[in-house]
């Protein structure tokens, strides 16, 4: 199993928590945390994550600002991003899309399958 | 005449006879002249003897006579010395004396008095008669008729009393009118016996006998002794009687006339010869009171039909009365329901002008209902605005009711959401006459929605949230990578992870129905297999089927639908998940697809060709009665099979939302102890892909 780097950008402590230990325990993976869009940005410049695990609804920025900012910046743009939203309906999932998501996880979700759910989208091996 | 020469004594008598002629006569010679004339003569010619002999005949005429011309009878006119003229006709006796001519005067007026005389009485009793006729015709009522004829008979005949007698079944009969002098005892209303008047009397009257007795005790009136002493009871001396017939129809027997009464007249105060001219005169009054009899009787049975009429016409116009009264009162009552309600209503004709709006106009729009009255739309409304409803206007216009959402500023200020309902005037089922419009004011309901849509956003995103810390907790304590638990600590973590998994099935299932209800998620449609989707629901549900024991099968499909993929899909897997569930160890579930040409009840997709889908399980059935209900919220067939079997009894409702989302139906049919199968129906693709081009 190749060791990959996650950012995980979301306010909720626990959903912070449960991913980080859920993605070390199935994948073994590091899971960096940010707590808000504009913590996430910098970490996102700083580590260059494989990729980066981004909630929707987050007070201040919120997924989509930071999502925005994160494409427009050169040294982010390449990193695949997926959403974590309880939004995720099949027009929202289209339209999230179309910003530059790969793709959307919806809430609630398996941690322990989380790594899974990310290495089958992304096309990693585990 | 020879005879008169040789008499001399003859010569005296004829000389007296000459000078007492009434006739006046005079003797000319052969030119003319008068040689001799009577008294009658002269006084004809208003002259004495002396002034006329030996003077020319015609000194005394108008017009003078040609004596040689003269021959037998001719006429003459004399002027008198008042200047009056008289006509005289003349006869010319030649050769009574040689050379001698005799003429006899006599005047015309004298030889016509008579005649004239005759002519003027015929004349007045023709007068009377069309006078007393008249009279009695003047009426319609009998008693007014039968007193006009006692009293013009009376008046006319000069009779002392006249009364007509009415004779009834039994025979007696009574004066029922009469007219008399305030000298003569009066004999109204008493009653005679039928003696008085016996059925072989009855019977002779009844053939028409008119009896006129001059004298009552005269031997030849023939009157019986009983008779007489009744006639001196009443100090009747003569009488005339006259039967009163009235003609009838019968139905049994021939048309006739019958014996009604009789008109009669008395003289107490003296004998008396009843004229000719008085017995006709009784007779055509009776004649006319039998008339009047007859005619009474057609009008009393006239007036009994009229009276039916008229009562069934006052019933009838009392009914239509109270109908349009009721109908008033109706109208009334829905003016003001009308009025009272909180939504607009207008009736338009097919000319787009108002026909009706009630006062929520005034209040909403500020528009006078008087003044709307044969606007047109456009007038009203204004281009922009008419551009807007124009579409819908032609709709309903070609029958179809339609209901469309505006908003608009109302007299408030306030911007509203308007709900605004079309309903066709259709005539006959047939024609369009005009529409009902209907607008309700949706704010609150808008407003609500709003908070609805919140509020599932933020249970969405505050129920979602946790529920991922919770599950995916439960699933890395699971792994037991963070310590081993005891057995029954491992046993009430599967509890609580099964639980959470039911939770987090509900709320996705909640938040799913609410989208799809509010009619705010798009299909996104596409051409798709049949055999693929149900090959993809049965892959999804593989492990599940496994764990129960159950074969999924799926039976071999051509078919294309046009369908949104994920939602069908989650319909087949439902349907699936809930066969599995259901199914008892080692049966099969069996999914098949086929075309079945349908007649849908909505007219939009009527002719369209439907795919039938259908999900078919050995499980142990559902009642009859609960084949509708399963399709509603929490509406399983037994409360515990959402603990059981882990459903949340929103499943099927979903279902049906995504199917009728498609303009499908989902329908299940079962047989307890035999299982049961699910069906829903998609749209085939080439149908739809023409409705797509409309």
């Amino acid at each position: 199993m190749t060791d990959k780097n996650v950012l995980l950008i979301d306010d909720e402590e626990t959903i912070q928590e449960v991913v980080q230990v859920g993605i070390e325990i199935e994948a073994g993976w590091q899971v960096a945390i940010a707590s808000s869009g504009l913590e996430g940005i910098n970490l996102a410049q700083n580590q260059q994550p494989d990729v980066i695990l981004l909630d929707v609804m987050m007070p201040d920025m919120d997924g989509i600002d930071t999502l925005s900012q994160l494409k427009t910046n050169t040294r982010t743009s390449a990193i695949p991003v997926i959403f974590l939203t309880a939004k995720a309906q099949a027009e929202e999932k289209n339209q999230f899309q179309s910003l530059g998501v790969v793709d959307v996880i919806t809430k609630p979700f398996n941690s322990m399958t989380l790594a899974s759910q990310i290495a089958k989208i992304l096309g990693w091996e585990m | 005449m020879a005879g008169v020469k040789k008499s001399p004594t003859k010569k005296s008598f004829f000389q007296a006879v000459f000078e007492h002629s009434l006739e006046a006569i005079a003797i000319l010679d052969c030119q003319g002249q008068i040689v001799e004339v009577n008294p009658a003569a002269c006084q004809l010619f208003a002259a004495t003897k002396k002034k006329l002999v030996s003077k020319s005949i015609n000194n005394f005429l108008m017009s003078p006579l040609n004596w040689e011309q003269i021959q037998g009878r001719g006429q003459i006119k004399i002027e008198q010395p008042k200047g009056t003229i008289k006509t005289v006709e003349y006869s010319q006796v030649k050769d009574l004396l040689p050379d001698y001519n005799l003429l006899v005067f006599k005047e015309i007026a004298d030889f016509n008095r008579q005649a004239t005389a005759e002519l003027k009485l015929h004349h007045q009793r023709v007068e009377l008669f069309a006078e007393v006729t008249l009279k009695i015709r003047q009426s319609l009522q009998l008693n007014e008729i039968l007193q006009t004829a006692v009293t013009e008979v009376q008046r006319i005949l000069q009779a002392d009393r006249v009364l007509i007698y009415q004779i009834f079944a039994n025979g007696t009969g009574m004066p029922i009118k009469e007219a008399v002098l305030p000298e003569v005892e009066p004999i109204l209303g008493v009653e005679f016996p039928e003696e008085v008047f016996p059925a072989d009397y009855r019977e002779l009257y009844t053939r028409g006998r008119v009896r006129a007795i001059a004298d009552v005790h005269a031997q030849d009136a023939g009157l019986a002794e009983c008779l007489i002493e009744f006639m001196d009871e009443w100090m009747v001396k003569a009488k005339l009687v006259v039967p009163i017939l009235q003609s009838f129809k019968s139905q049994t027997k021939t048309d006739g006339e019958h014996l009604w009464g009789l008109l009669i007249a008395h003289q107490c105060q003296a004998t008396r010869q009843w004229t000719e001219f008085e017995q006709e005169l009784m007779q055509q009054l009776a004649d006319q009171i039998g008339i009047a009899l007859s005619q009474a009787e057609l009008l009393e049975n006239l007036e009994g039909v009229v009276a039916e009429r008229t009562a069934k016409l006052r019933q009838e116009i009392s009914e239509r009365t109270k109908a349009e009264a009721a109908l008033r009162h109706s109208e009334e009552q829905l003016r003001l329901i009308a009025n009272g309600l909180p939504v607009l209503i207008a009736y338009v004709d097919k000319q787009q002008h108002y026909r009706f709006n009630n006062q929520a106009y005034q209040t909403w729009l500020g528009l006078s209902p008087p003044k709307l009255y044969d606007c047109h739309l456009l007038q009203v409304h204004g281009q922009a605005e008419y551009q807007q409803i124009s579409q819908h206007v032609a709709t309903v216009l070609r029958g179809e009711t339609v209901t469309y959402e505006r908003d608009l500023v109302l007299q408030d200020g306030c911007m509203h959401s308007l709900s605004v309902t079309y309903i066709p005037h259709l005539q006959d089922k047939e024609t369009v006459q005009g529409f009902f419009a209907l607008t309700s004011d949706i704010s609150d309901r808008k407003a609500v929605e709003r908070m609805k849509d919140e509020f599932i956003s933020v249970v969405s995103h505050e129920l979602r949230t946790p529920l991922t810390s919770i599950h995916s907790s439960l699933k890395i304590l699971a792994t037991g990578k963070l310590g081993s638990l005891s057995n029954q600590g491992e046993r009430m973590l599967k509890i609580a992870d099964e639980q959470t998994e039911r939770l987090v099935h509900l709320v996705n299932n909640v938040l799913d129905l609410q989208r799809i209800q509010s009619g705010k998620i798009t299909m996104n449609k596409q051409a798709c297999q049949a055999r693929e989707l149900m090959l993809e629901a049965v892959q999804a549900m593989k492990t599940l089927a496994q764990e129960q024991g159950i074969q999924l099968s799926v039976k071999p499909s051509n078919l294309v639908v046009w369908a949104d993929r994920d939602y069908i899909m989650q319909t087949l897997t439902n349907l699936v998940s809930n066969a599995i569930k259901f199914s008892p160890k080692n049966s099969t579930v069996v999914l098949s697809a086929e075309i079945k040409s349908q007649q849908q009840s909505n007219s939009k997709h009527r002719g369209i060709s439907y795919i039938t889908f259908a999900v078919k399980d050995r499980g142990q059935g559902i009642p009859h009665d609960r084949l509708e209900t399963i399709f509603e919220r929490f509406q399983q067939v037994d409360s515990s099979d959402s603990r059981k079997k882990g459903g949340t009894g929103l499943g099927l409702a979903i279902c049906r939302q995504i199917v009728e989302g498609h303009g499908g139906q989902i329908w299940a049919e079962s047989c307890l102890e035999q299982g049961s199968t699910f069906y829903f129906t998609l749209p085939e693709l080439i149908q739809l892909k023409s409705d797509r081009h409309d």
